[in-house]
């Protein structure tokens, strides 16, 4: 329902990319009267850079937001033209889903959902700003002359804040190619006191399929069978064959058929040669662009400069869906001019008659940099303002998600008066990435990488769902049907692991004999019964007991410090003892837990425990008087 | 940070030869390690005489202990103090051997901290609590970064150099799959592990007690060349070592005197003379000098009270205050009247002579005013510095062996990772907290990735 009245919505979600779809979709899914503002509704769950979801870290993401609800893993899993499982090789910990996704399929179906859903208002309009009053955000200003209001408003608008492209010399204005920037937003910001940054990141060219000689690359094809992101041992039938509550058919297919290949290729001294003779183009090289890259994405002008004795460089060619022709090129990034785009790409072998579609650029950026947020990333500055996605500086459409569910339900248990949801670093990868930005921040756009995890061996990609039950339980994330099936499978897993570790056979117990890596174990037919989610999750424990162990027991450990929580209103400008450096720390990230306090850098364990002293000291001053 | 959960074990108490040292340990392991230790448990709050033996089974010394069963103990918990003759060897190693067994170092203020948190101290209290942490904990502060500007933390931090090199190698294979790295080589990082187990093992060997911990309080003697530094020294230690000459400069080498003052242990420092030189050789003295006066506890500054002062180097003056230095008017004996006590006036001053022995007294009396101080502080926190240090070593050792193991038997490379990064936390409690983005520094720029 078109609401146009001063009546405030619970939640507005302003932007509908992949941070604004979650957000809005989990808002109203909790009940609240949500309404989801884009600036053009053709572009909901748009993926600007590679056509696809999932790899390392960010897969087990994407199986964390399908615990809590999340909107990201079905629309994947239907909508994927290749499926790999990553890292088959090594131990499950660190395997992980990848899936190369039909990209205009991918935004279709999320669009429909969108449509779809109840509670939930979706509308085409730009936001201009934010309508703030004592102190708090109330709504926001369209560029149609329309206000909204909001009792909440969660701000997901990716790269388009004086979004800045460039190709060599050549600079046009917006978040994406063919999109806008939204130039007056970033103002509103300031105007609140949040203070804004520039990114940098870039994404290569596309080609056109039938320019491409495939025949002399080499052919990497998907899975036969495919590693999915939802659990779909736990979610209803009917989510995986996209016949909906509504009983309307949404795009989408069984996830495994038709798989299509992706191609490689390399540079050779030519491409090398090219790049060069032209970096003085670059507007990297050239210092037009001053603001920080990521170390993990560097443009091919960087590959040569900084990897003088590799001697060539990987281009992995990923078709963009079913029904396109064009090609993204992975490990091309640049921002040369055109031209020599052009004459770089045809120096490849298998590209000599390549047509670039869309060019390679880099695009500039403000963020709102994340010390900023509050762990329910709610702004320190404005109360019932959220952000989530690349705006807070992260990178990836997973990391976006993850942020977008957990503003979204931030956003609804605010309104409700309720405390916030939020995920520890012992939980799983959401934990440590929002605790990373609100309490680090960053200074390149933050990707997810597992090595950030002090817990990774617990994060196996698997056991995301029983990781996460309690917060989808607490919040009502979940159907009860679902939490049901999630709670029995807990169960099972939990008794098998302790059946397989007591029951013995001659070769010793199961569990010993699984740790020996046995071949052929005669596991009981009970058990070879149970789904294979179940099987995995339990010989996962069992095999890699004494690591998981270890880790469980660092957990502990920390348990006293990140569960003791700090005021407030603390003022740590008053507390006797800290030094001056951590005072300014404290202040300027105002952390929630010990634990999140012990992880800012130059605040040392004696200052941690002065706080504990402090803490526990008022607890029982407050006490004593009947407080 | 541990919790309070864990066991803690550190010296407690003032530090010198002949005092009593004290070394305690407090959490639920006590009693256990009595067991283990002096194979009983004695009744509560009874001193008992008993042999320390090591994990080993080797004796350490002859120690009284004494339990405390909780909550009737300082902290609140299980306690043991076990009180040793003062040597530092003994109290490091006593230490050492607790934290071996399973307990975790004491941080400065825990046992303060679990005391008061577990009621034993009054609400009322809590500010006085607060200060004593921050000042355990500045000092001991103090005492990790002076045996870190010496050799011990540039080879640390070698180690965790290499260590995050090797950690970063494994990590790209792990995080980056479908990067164009180069084929993982057989065995992997193996070869690299081994050797930094050497290097750790090498480290830990030679850093055992003396050379991180020297004996007894460094006390240096600095002043101008025939100040009279050398007569000084010999005059103290009661016999000729050092070389007394009219020729200034003459002291090139460093002498070295071990001695007692009062109950407490010194190690006391002849050097070249200070001065401008053009001389190759009193140059190379002079640097020196000032290398030996940045490790020196406490500062004897002589001069020739029969010539104008000298001036101080200006880096070395900054380290002389109120608290560690003495200054010494000497070659009274050839003084008509007092001198003019005008020199770093903050600081105590004593006239004497080097050669008659005139004022010796009250320089020891100043010397052992000083010593008492500081022998209840950088010292005992040295020690408790000097034995997590250990601790720690060993523990990265354990842990890069572990990984190594894990790698040998082809699991996957993730079990070894986790084991790698204990070894990189374990050295990081030497030298600070080692962040995961040190290990992405070194990974992108050995690496090339990126879409
Ligand atoms: N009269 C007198 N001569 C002294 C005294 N102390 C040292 N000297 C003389 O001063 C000269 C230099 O002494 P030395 O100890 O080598 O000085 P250094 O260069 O500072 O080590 C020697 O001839 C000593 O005998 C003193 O207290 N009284
Ligand atoms: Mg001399």
């Amino acid at each position: 329902m078109n609401d146009f009245t001063e009546k405030p919505y619970d939640v507005i979600v302003c932007g509908a990319g992949h941070a604004g779809t979650e957000a809005a979709l989990v808002a109203a899914r909790m009940g609240a009267t949500t309404l989801l503002l884009s600036g053009n509704i053709d572009t909901i769950g748009q993926m600007s850079c590679n056509p696809a979801i999932g790899g390392q870290a960010k897969g087990h993401i994407v199986r964390e937001i399908d615990a809590l609800g999340g909107e990201m893993g079905v629309n994947a899993d239907v909508t994927g033209i290749q499926y790999r499982k990553l890292n088959a090789s090594k131990g499950p910990a660190v395997q992980a889903p990848r899936t190369q996704c039909d990209k205009k399929a991918y935004q279709f179906r999320l669009k429909h959902t969108i449509e779809l859903q109840e509670n939930l208002t979706l509308f085409q309009a730009t936001v201009n700003s934010l309508i703030f009053k004592d102190g708090k955000v109330i709504g926001c200003k369209t560029n149609l002359d329309v206000d909204f209001y909001g009792q909440t408003v969660v701000v997901t608008t990716g790269t388009f804040l004086r979004g800045l492209m460039h190709i060599g010399k050549n600079r046009n204005e917006g978040g994406r190619m063919g999109d806008y920037s939204a130039r007056t937003l970033s103002a509103s910001f300031l105007e609140a006191g949040i203070e804004l940054e520039r990114l940098k990141t870039g994404t290569p060219p596309r080609l056109l399929g039938r320019s491409i000689d495939f025949s002399v690359m080499e052919e990497q094809k998907g899975d036969e069978e495919p590693c999915l992101f939802g659990f779909y041992d736990t979610r209803e039938k009917t989510d995986l064959f996209h016949v909906e509550q509504s009983g309307e058919r949404r795009l989408g297919w069984t996830p495994g058929e038709k798989q299509v290949s992706c191609y490689i290729t390399y540079t050779n001294e030519k491409t090398e040669a090219i790049v060069r003779e032209n970096l003085h183009l670059s507007p990297m090289y050239s210092g037009r662009i001053e603001s920080a890259g990521p170390r993990y994405c560097p443009s091919i002008e960087d590959k040569f400069v900084r990897f003088p004795d590799k001697p060539n460089h990987r281009f992995f060619l990923e078709p963009e869906g079913r029904n396109t022709n064009e090609y993204y090129i992975n490990g091309c990034s640049t921002s040369l001019p055109l031209d020599v785009q052009v004459r770089m790409i045809q120096s490849v072998p298998g590209l000599e008659r390549a047509v670039i579609l869309r060019p390679a650029y880099a695009v500039e950026y403000d963020f709102a940099p994340p010390t900023q947020l509050q762990a329910s990333l709610e702004s320190k500055k404005v109360e019932n303002l959220f952000f989530a996605g690349q705006i807070n500086g992260t990178s990836g459409y997973e990391e976006a998600a993850a942020q977008g569910l957990v503003a979204g339900v931030n956003a609804v248990l605010k309104v409700r008066g309720e405390s916030p949801m939020v995920i520890g670093r012992h939980e799983g990868y959401i934990g440590v990435l929002i605790d990373d930005l609100v309490t680090k921040g960053t200074s390149e756009p933050y990707r997810m990488f597992t090595s950030r995890a002090e817990y990774r061996l617990l994060f196996n990609h698997g056991s995301a769902e029983l990781r996460l039950a309690h917060h989808a339980r607490d919040r009502n994330l979940l159907e009860f049907s679902r939490l049901s099936r999630i709670e029995r499978k807990a169960a099972a897993v939990g008794e098998w692991t302790e059946r397989l570790e007591n029951e013995r056979t001659a070769g010793g117990t199961f569990a010993e004999r699984a740790r020996r890596r046995e071949a052929e174990i005669p596991f009981p037919a009970e058990f070879l019964a149970l789904h294979a989610a179940v099987r995995e999750e339990v010989l996962y424990r069992v095999v890699y007991r004494g690591y998981l162990e270890r880790e469980l027991k660092q957990i502990e450990r920390m348990s006293q410090v990140e569960s003791m929580r700090i005021p407030e209103d603390m003022k740590f400008l008053d507390i006797r003892g800290l030094r001056a450096e951590s005072v300014q720390k404290l202040e300027a990230i105002r952390p929630r837990t010990l634990g999140q306090a012990s992880r800012i850098s130059g605040v040392n364990p004696a200052d941690i425990n002065i706080l504990m002293i402090h803490i526990e000291s008022s607890r029982r001053r407050r006490a004593k008087m009947g407080l | 940070m541990n919790s309070d959960n864990d066991t803690i074990a550190a010296p407690s108490t003032p530090y010198g030869e002949s005092a009593i040292a004290v070394v305690r340990a407090s959490g639920p392991l006590v009693p256990g390690l009595l067991k283990r230790i002096f194979g009983r448990t004695p009744p509560p709050r009874r001193a008992t005489h008993a042999e320390y033996r090591d994990r080993n089974g080797e004796r350490v010394d002859d120690v009284v202990f004494c339990y405390f069963r909780k909550p009737a103990s300082y902290t609140g918990e299980d306690v043991v103090e076990i009180s040793t003759h003062g040597n530092p060897l003994i109290v490091q190693k006593i230490t050492e051997d607790l934290l071996e067994r399973g307990c975790r170092p004491a941080g400065p203020g825990d046992f303060t901290r679990r005391a008061w948190l577990n009621g034993r101290m009054d609400l009322s209290q809590a500010e006085a609590v607060i200060d004593l942490i921050r000042a355990r904990s500045d000092r001991a502060l103090a005492a990790a970064n002076h045996q870190l500007r010496g050799e011990l933390g540039g080879r640390i931090e070698e180690l965790t150099e290499e260590l995050l090199g090797i950690l970063a190698e494994i990590e790209a294979y792990i995080d980056f799959p479908e990067e164009d790295l180069p084929p993982e080589g057989r065995g992997g990082p193996a070869g690299s592990i081994r050797k930094l187990v050497t290097k750790v093992d090498k480290l830990a060997a030679t850093s055992h007690y003396g050379a991180i911990l020297r004996e007894g309080v460094g006390t240096i003697i600095l002043g101008a060349p025939n100040a009279g530094k050398s007569s000084l020294l010999n005059r103290m230690a009661g016999r000729e070592r050092a070389i007394v000459s009219e020729t200034p400069g003459t002291t090139r080498d460093f002498l070295e005197e071990r001695m007692h003052i009062g109950g407490y242990c010194i190690r006391l420092m002849d050097t070249a003379g200070l001065h401008e030189t053009e001389d190759d050789i009193e140059k190379l003295g002079m640097e020196k000098t000032l290398e030996q006066a940045d490790e020196a506890d406490l500062f004897l500054v002589v001069l020739d009270a029969t010539v104008p002062y000298p001036a101080l180097p200006d880096a070395l003056a900054k380290r002389l205050n109120a608290g560690n230095t003495i200054v010494i008017y000497n070659k009274a004996d050839l003084l008509q009247s007092e001198p003019r006590k005008q020199f770093l006036p903050d600081c105590a001053q004593v006239v004497l002579s080097a050669l008659t022995g005139r004022g010796m007294d009250q320089l020891e009396k100043l010397l052992e005013g000083m010593l008492e101080n500081e022998a209840s502080g950088p010292e005992a926190d040295r020690v408790a510095v000097s034995a997590r240090h250990a601790q720690a070593l060993g523990a990265a050792r354990d842990a890069l062996t572990a990984g190594l193991a894990s790698l040998g038997k082809g699991h996957p490379p993730e079990l070894a990772a986790s084991e790698l990064r204990g070894a990189l936390d374990a050295l990081g409690e030497i030298v600070g907290r080692v962040d995961n983005e040190a290990m992405l520094d070194k990974l992108f720029s050995a690496f090339c990735i990126g879409k």
